[in-house]
């Protein structure tokens, strides 16, 4: 027999947002045994799925679109979670406890959960309806540059972050030429130390990939045939398609609003420990949302299909008065150019990094892990095709142990044994 | 199906997986707890060796996307992977490591 999830007379929880982490949060809720009904509601039109494969298999084909939605299609059903696609919340009542929509409806909340995710920063002169251009954020965007690039041509690609690069490197392999520009002197600037830069760099011209770096845009002009952008180098590239992939602004308006308070440094709603927001009965999660990291030990915005699950499962908990889970390590993946680089923690100038491996060739097979560390203790992890060696270190992160990393690049030793020895070690002390 | 000798016991220690290739299959083979367990190696969200990733509590942590399996069983245990893992009998017979492919 199905559960009944009437609850009393209880408002329902209003999950605002049916991405990664709204969809996880309402299946977390049913998963802990809270009982009330849950509207999740979203602009898009589509069941709740995974962004992470939008710029990867779903833009390769090599991947079934049915296999990237978040939950099966009849969980919703069975699980009693009222999906409302297509439903846009325009304002929120906080002290009524009201939630408006665009088609002027209205329900009484009992907890409202933000997951608003964010949108795609624009650049002006390429607008989003422009013939052309293309920005990468839904399905629908994805599908739209996917038809685009049915037939070979030219795409250009602006911005060098992990979705720019992942986008380049989905192009090529499906045999378009590609050129991809970035600002920045090098790549992922703000995430890898330079000689991975270099390497990336390296590795995304082996595989066809024209790279253009610390080359600005002077201006754009968009015809029939294509798109023409004009750089402040004095180059040109003209181009059937472009993709634009320089960042995300969160999507706090609604948050804003309804006078929740907004972290002035990175845009997000900030929450406590527990997700909850400046105002009662109200909580965010996912890519909206700034909140005190205990690893950096400052607060941050994170755009990671990790966080958003993480946080999800916590506001659930906090929601539905349960055990918060435990804190998680930062982690991020990515897969370009064949290959799947994972990173545990952040890039600082200052840390010391050592190698274990050698840098995998472009023809072969290889695998390599960076270890960045400040004073004997793991601050960041970088793990070339290395994802199972990285898993490792997660204990050392976890705690935040000191340990020699030097020892580490001992590749006669498995890392395994490697890890359990500096683990030994810091019992000892 | 006929039992196949596909490993031996000191390939592998305790919390060890190794890969090996039977009958044009990848396959991985698991130490846990003192027993032995065979799984399909290749993780059944994307394209990843199993046997490359992080075998822990009787259950593999796919090294692509941490999709964690528990090897026992095959059942998913979290996203991004939703379908299990085809999982194969074995058996030990002095030191060789015996399996059965439906």
């Amino acid at each position: 027999m199905k559960p009944s999830y009437t609850a009393g007379d209880s408002h329902p929880v209003l999950i605002v947002g049916a991405g990664q982490a709204g969809a996880t949060a309402a299946a977390a809720l049913r998963k802990i045994g809270y009982p009330t009904p849950i509207i999740l509601c979203g602009s898009e039109l589509n069941a709740p799925y995974e962004r992470p494969p939008l710029s990867k298999g779903v833009l390769t084909n090599v991947l079934n679109e049915g296999s990237i939605f978040i939950h099966p299609a009849s969980l919703y059903e069975d699980q009693a979670i009222d999906l409302r696609l297509g439903h846009t919340v325009i304002s929120l009542d906080t002290e009524k406890k009201f939630a408006y929509f665009s088609d002027g409806s209205r329900i009484e909340y009992g907890s409202c959960l933000l997951s608003t995710g964010g949108n795609a920063r624009l650049i002006p002169d390429l607008p989003k309806d422009a013939p052309g251009v293309h920005y990468v954020r839904t399905l629908q965007d994805a599908r739209e540059l996917r038809s685009a690039l049915e037939k070979q041509t030219h795409v250009l690609v602006i911005g060098g972050g992990f979705l720019g690069l992942e986008v380049a490197s989905s192009a090529r392999t499906n045999g378009h030429a590609v050129t991809l520009v970035e600002s920045a002197p090098r790549l992922l600037q703000r995430a890898l130390p330079a000689v991975l830069s270099d390497w990336l760099a390296e590795r995304a011209i082996d595989f066809g990939i024209k790279l253009k770096l610390g080359v600005e845009i002077e201006s754009v002009s968009i015809q029939a045939e294509g798109v023409q952008v004009h750089f402040k180098d004095g180059t040109m590239v003209s181009a059937p398609v472009v993709v634009v992939a320089v960042g995300l602004v969160p999507d706090v308006e609604l948050a804003r609003n309804a006078g929740l308070q907004i972290n002035p440094e990175n845009g997000g709603i900030s929450i406590d420990a527990r997700c909850t927001s400046s105002v009662p009965d109200v909580y965010a999660a996912g890519d909206c949302a700034s909140q005190m990291n205990t690893f950096f030990g400052r607060e941050v915005r994170l755009e990671s299909w990790q966080n958003a699950n993480n946080q999800a499962q916590i506001a659930a908990a906090t929601i539905a008065g349960s055990t918060l889970p435990k804190n998680v390590v930062p982690w991020f993946w990515t897969d370009q150019f064949g290959w799947n680089i994972q990173i545990y923690g952040e890039y600082e100038a200052s840390l010391e990094y050592v190698l274990r491996g050698a840098r995998p060739s472009s023809t072969g097979p290889g695998k390599c892990v960076f270890l960045g560390s400040k004073m004997g203790v793991l601050r960041h992890a970088i793990a070339i095709n290395a994802g199972g060696e990285l898993r490792q270190l997660q204990p050392l992160f976890e705690r935040q142990l000191s340990c020699v990393t030097a020892a580490f690049t001992n590749q006669e030793q498995p890392l395994r044994r490697l890890v359990e020895e500096a683990l030994r070690a810091n019992a000892e002390h | 199906m006929t039992w196949l000798h596909v490993a031996n016991s000191d390939q592998l220690q305790e919390g060890d997986v190794i890969s090996v290739s039977v009958e044009n299959k990848t396959i991985a083979i698991y130490q846990h707890l003192g027993k032995y367990y065979a799984t399909d190696n290749i993780c059944t969200h994307q394209y990843a060796l199993l046997s490359d990733g992080y075998f822990e509590d009787g259950c593999i942590e796919c090294p692509l996307h941490q999709a964690r399996f528990d090897v026992r069983t095959g059942q998913a245990l979290c996203a991004p992977a939703t379908k299990d893992l085809q999982t194969f009998p074995t058996m030990l017979e002095g030191s060789q490591i015996l399996l059965k492919i439906e």
